[in-house]
């Protein structure tokens, strides 16, 4: 298939969100890609490197103290898409601010900062230091706040299920993140998506990025028990794009507030159907895990079909 | 020991050259990618079928033979993934990342070897024993097991390779195979008796990598085990393939995840925890 007639845009042109200037408009979404890779060696003839035409590296969701994450098998498979149960088993924000974001600076890999948190007052405070200790960094572009995880202060909800919640949140981390771009992650595991996204653009966002994992669950028919021992896991890939699509489209027709799109995004083409309903960029999770280089497919393949 | 250098992992296309089974429960896959690759014995590969529908996941197939372009592997049909590689033809495209993980390593010295393979467990240790032909003084016992003779793929095996069965069913004649646990032929070798410090190397399912920890434990020998995880990314990405591991720096207790992709799939057996990980907090 070649580029659509009505597709104008180069997705590897800086455009603006909030404060800030990215670099392009296909990202790697939180989780699926570590921090960026750091440490390791990728080749492929066709590129120089992963992050060539990248927007932003979204990272893995860094949370206040370290986290071990949850019990193994943290992945099942489906025709279809993938269920994990990863627990956010992630560094901790004390050493992702001594030592990674600074590689990420180094390595001059543009990046957004994925937060959760237990309390709204937490993200601000985070966000504080992500600010004292990152002001100078040119490559950091913003910070993600992801809100699908438990709520401790209000008694073990999803931050991101109540409006109030998340306009908190937003108020916490906008107030102290003057000069990047914010967004708020949304799960789809609620009613009505839109209102949560207008909650988050009346406290300040400059985009959300949407949609997070849809809850789900396999069994192992030679136990009769699920796969993952937590039970419910995050459902992601090819399999969640038509819920992803209709969770976009919900926000920019009700929301009127910037979308980047994620889920289920495994080529160009399934990228171009979110830039059809308003999105105005676009990350690659489940896809990325398979091939370190597809979100550097996916952008050149916007410019040459 | 030394750990082996490793280059970059690669991402490319493959065209299958073969596909035929070598026993009555593996299949020899040889790939031809685009580009000549070298690897360590031990390291792996993300495999998928190319096109536009590819499993959600790549599957990991320890890396049997590389020669130039050509990449050959050995694997069992046991699910979704495998059943539909098994009906690859030559000519069909596949997708490829690797080499991937960290080797078993290589001894320093003249210290012996023992290597201890399960079924699908032979293509590391295999590759490892080809690699050491250029080194004649070394001295290696290799033991391998599987279902019964049918299941053995014999012309892969040279004669110092020792073979038990769990079943002697179909062992062909004029070859030699022992009925029992690898790891108790191994235990019961005669030329394992002459109290010199060896080194284990062992790959295969789980109990046969428990037993190979205490066969060398028991003698104070070092144990390196190639383990298996269920793996996403299999680039170090995706946290979905930790193993619990000591964390001896941080106390005795102490214990961290280790990716079994990235800081594995070989890991040395004294490091390993052996139970679940901690729970989340
Ligand atoms: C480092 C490493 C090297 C390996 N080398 C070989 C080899 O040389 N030859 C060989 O035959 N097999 C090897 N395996 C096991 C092989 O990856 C699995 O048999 C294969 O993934 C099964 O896929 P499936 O779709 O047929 O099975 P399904 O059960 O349908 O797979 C469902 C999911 O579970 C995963 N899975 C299932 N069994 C295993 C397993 N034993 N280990 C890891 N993941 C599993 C699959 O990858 C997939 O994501 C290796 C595994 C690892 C981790
Ligand atoms: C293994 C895995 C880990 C993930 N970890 C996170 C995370 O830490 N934070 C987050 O906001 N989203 C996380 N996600 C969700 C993805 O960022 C993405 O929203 C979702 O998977 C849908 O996109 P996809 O279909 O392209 O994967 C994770 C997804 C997967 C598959
Ligand atoms: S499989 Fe993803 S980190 Fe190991």
């Amino acid at each position: 298939m070649s580029l659509p007639d009505w597709w104008t845009i180069d997705p590897n042109q800086p455009f603006t969100l909030g404060p800030r200037l990215f670099p392009g408009r296909i990202w790697t979404a939180s989780g699926c890609f570590a921090y960026g890779l750091t440490g390791h060696d990728m080749k492929s003839a066709n590129f120089t490197s992963p992050y060539q035409g990248l927007g932003a590296v979204v990272t893995k969701t860094v949370t206040p103290q370290p986290r071990a994450g949850n019990p193994m098998p943290r992945l099942a498979e489906t025709p279809m898409g993938a269920i994990n149960s990863i627990g956010l088993e992630n560094v901790g924000f004390g050493e992702f601010l001594a030592e990674t974001l600074p590689a990420l600076e180094r390595k001059g890999v543009p990046t957004v900062v994925s937060l959760a948190a237990t309390r709204p007052d937490e993200f601000g405070d985070m966000v504080a230091m992500l600010h004292e200790t990152a002001a100078g960094f040119t490559h950091w572009h913003g910070v993600e706040i992801n809100l699908s995880c438990p709520n401790v202060a209000e008694g073990g909800h999803d931050f991101g299920r109540d409006p109030a919640t998340v306009s908190a949140c937003v108020r916490a981390a906008r107030r102290n993140l003057p000069d990047r771009a914010l967004l708020a992650k949304l799960t789809p595991n609620v009613t009505d998506i839109a209102e949560l996204a207008t909650a988050a653009a009346e406290a300040g966002v400059d985009a959300v990025s949407a949609i997070n994992t849809v809850i789900g669950l396999e069994v192992d028919l030679e136990t009769g028990r699920p796969v993952l021992p937590r039970r419910f896991g995050g459902y992601s890939g090819p399999a969640i794009r038509p819920i992803a699509l209709a969770k976009v489209d919900e926000i920019v027709t009700r929301a009127g507030v910037p979308v980047v799109a994620v889920g289920g995004i495994g080529d160009f083409r399934d990228a171009l159907k979110f830039f059809a309903l308003g999105a105005v960029a676009v990350q690659v999770g489940t896809a990325q895990m398979r091939d370190p280089f597809a979100a550097a497919r996916i952008s050149r393949n916007l410019i040459r079909g | 020991m030394v750990d082996p250098e490793i280059g970059p992992a690669v991402s490319c296309d493959g065209v299958v050259m073969s596909n035929e089974p070598v026993s009555s429960g593996l299949v020899r896959l040889d790939l031809e990618l685009d580009q000549p690759l070298s690897f360590q014995p031990g390291q792996f590969a993300m495999l998928n079928l190319a096109g536009a529908d590819p499993l959600v996941f790549s599957r990991p197939f320890s890396i049997f033979k590389a020669d130039g372009r050509r990449m050959s592997f050995l694997y069992r049909i046991v699910g979704r993934g495998t059943r539909a590689m098994g009906a690859l033809v030559p000519g069909d495209a596949m997708t490829f990342l690797g080499p991937l993980g960290r080797p078993f390593p290589q001894p320093e010295t003249d210290q012996p070897v023992v290597l201890i393979a399960g079924g699908v467990g032979l293509p590391p240790l295999a590759a490892w024993l080809a690699r050491r032909s250029d080194h004649p003084g070394l001295e290696i016992q290799a033991f391998f097991g599987a279902r019964d003779g049918a299941d053995v793929p014999w012309d892969l095996l040279d004669d110092r390779w020792d073979v038990s069965v769990d079943s002697l069913k179909d062992v062909p004649d004029g070859r030699r195979a022992w009925k029992g646990l690898v790891t108790d032929l191994a235990a019961t070798s005669k030329d394992l008796q002459d109290g010199r410090n060896r080194m284990v190397l062992a790959c295969g399912p789980t109990p046969l990598l428990k037993a190979a920890a205490r066969f060398a434990e028991a003698r104070g020998w070092g144990c390196w085990l190639s383990l298996e995880e269920h793996m996403g990314c299999g680039y170090g990405v995706c946290k979905g393939c930790v193993v619990p591991v000591l964390d001896p720096d941080k106390g005795p207790e102490a214990r961290r995840n280790a990716t079994c992709c990235q800081e594995g799939p070989v890991f040395n057996a004294e490091l390993l925890a052996w139970k679940r990980p901690h729970r989340s907090q």
